[in-house]
């Protein structure tokens, strides 16, 4: 007979597999129809990125078009002129793909908690995302001395440049682990608690894990 | 021990269980992490290291390649491992999680070692299969480089950190 800690250990990486297995085929299924989400996603985003740059801007100078899924940063260069600065391609904001595929794949979450779950967290990516668009433009400018940065920005351009990268990145998983740690906690509690026999159930989880 | 110095690190063993804590050493792995992105010869170092272990699995594979800066080189293609091609980003927060996670410092280590060694790991593959993709199937190199192994990549390491905590990370109810 295996000892307690072992058949926890084994119980918690059968939920762990499965959660793998789960997240792989849901995002494998997302990638086949991402040519249908990026042209939708990217306009979606697109809408709160431009009121942003309106409110961020003086003058403001950025123009934002939306080409099936590619986004085209223009800048205006004259009265009537513009002029492209940037483009972001189809696969910007890939990250939903793995976002969904785990918020999917999450065990111990009943349907009504994982749609609710799905929706919060795709709005607050969406947010993200967008104000990430708006800071790192923004960023881009300075870099390319098309915008003034102060003493402050200028001395430390490259480290704000890789704190917004690693906020791009990390947004998504942080999001994850908020809408998802009071189950996560449950189910590896779960399989530790004395090596009981290991079953993820959908019972309500209390505020605040 | 003098008295001063055996306050100061009762204090921290104090602190270091706390969420202050926890977010402390979380800052300090973030810090260096922006460091060595923003240092050129830290990234184009690990960026080196990363094309010479990718051209020699290619090389023991049967093809012949070879590196020229951060450039796998062949007849048939070649692949330019960039900053952002290392894995540093998914290597960075795996080890941001590890360390925010409340569990003691020798299971936080494991997952260091985990989290370094399984991402490059899993990164090498990636640039392997690049590789093969850009041989042989080179329609498909744009989405198998930014679409598939993207996700992969960020699925398989939430993925190892969660053993991680599962495996390491109750040792703290021990202790």
């Amino acid at each position: 007979m295996l000892p307690a800690g072992a058949s926890a250990r084994g119980s918690a990486a059968k939920i762990v597999f499965r959660f793998l297995v789960v997240s792989l085929l849901v995002a494998a299924a997302l990638i086949g129809v991402w040519s249908f989400i990026a042209p939708v996603y990217t306009k979606a985003v697109a809408l709160p990125a431009r009121v942003l740059l309106r409110w961020v801007e003086s003058p403001n100078v950025s123009v934002l078009e939306v080409r099936d899924a590619e986004l085209w940063v223009y800048r205006i260069v004259g009265p009537g002129k513009v002029a492209p600065f940037v483009w972001f391609d189809r696969y910007t904001f890939f990250i939903l793909i793995p976002f969904l595929a785990l918020l999917m794949a999450t065990p111990g979450l009943g349907w009504a908690r994982r749609v609710a779950r799905l929706a919060i967290g795709v709005v607050a990516l969406w947010c993200g995302h967008a104000v990430h668009l708006a800071v790192s433009l923004q960023l881009s400018y300075a870099a390319t001395g098309l915008a003034v940065s102060g003493p402050f920005l200028g001395r430390a351009l490259t480290l704000w440049q890789v704190g917004t990268r690693l906020l791009w990145e990390a947004a998504p998983i942080a999001i994850w682990i908020g809408l998802t740690r009071a189950p996560w906690r449950k189910a590896l509690r779960t399989c530790r608690e004395g090596a009981r026999p290991c079953r993820v159930d959908s019972e309500p989880i209390p505020a605040g894990g | 021990m003098s008295a001063g110095k055996g306050a100061v690190l009762r204090a921290w063993r104090g602190v270091k269980k706390t969420p202050w804590g926890l977010g402390l050493g979380a800052a300090c792995v973030a810090g260096i992490l922006m460091w060595l992105v923003g240092n050129e010869g830290a990234i184009g170092w690990v960026q080196y290291v990363l094309a010479r272990a990718t051209s020699g699995i290619l090389n023991v594979l049967g093809h012949r390649t070879v590196v020229a800066d951060h450039t796998v080189w062949s007849r048939d293609f070649g692949i330019t491992v960039i900053a952002a091609c290392t894995g540093i980003f998914p290597i960075g927060l795996f080890l941001l999680a590890v360390t925010a996670y409340p569990t003691r410092w020798r299971s936080k280590l494991v997952g260091f070692g985990l989290g370094i060694g399984g991402i490059t790991g899993l990164n090498i593959v990636r640039l392997v299969s690049l590789y093969y993709i850009g041989v042989h199937l080179p329609q498909f190199l744009d989405s198998a480089h930014q679409l598939v192994w993207q996700s992969l990549l960020i699925v398989l390491a939430v993925t190892l950190w969660l053993l991680w905590a599962g495996r390491w990370g109750h040792a703290s109810c021990r202790s």
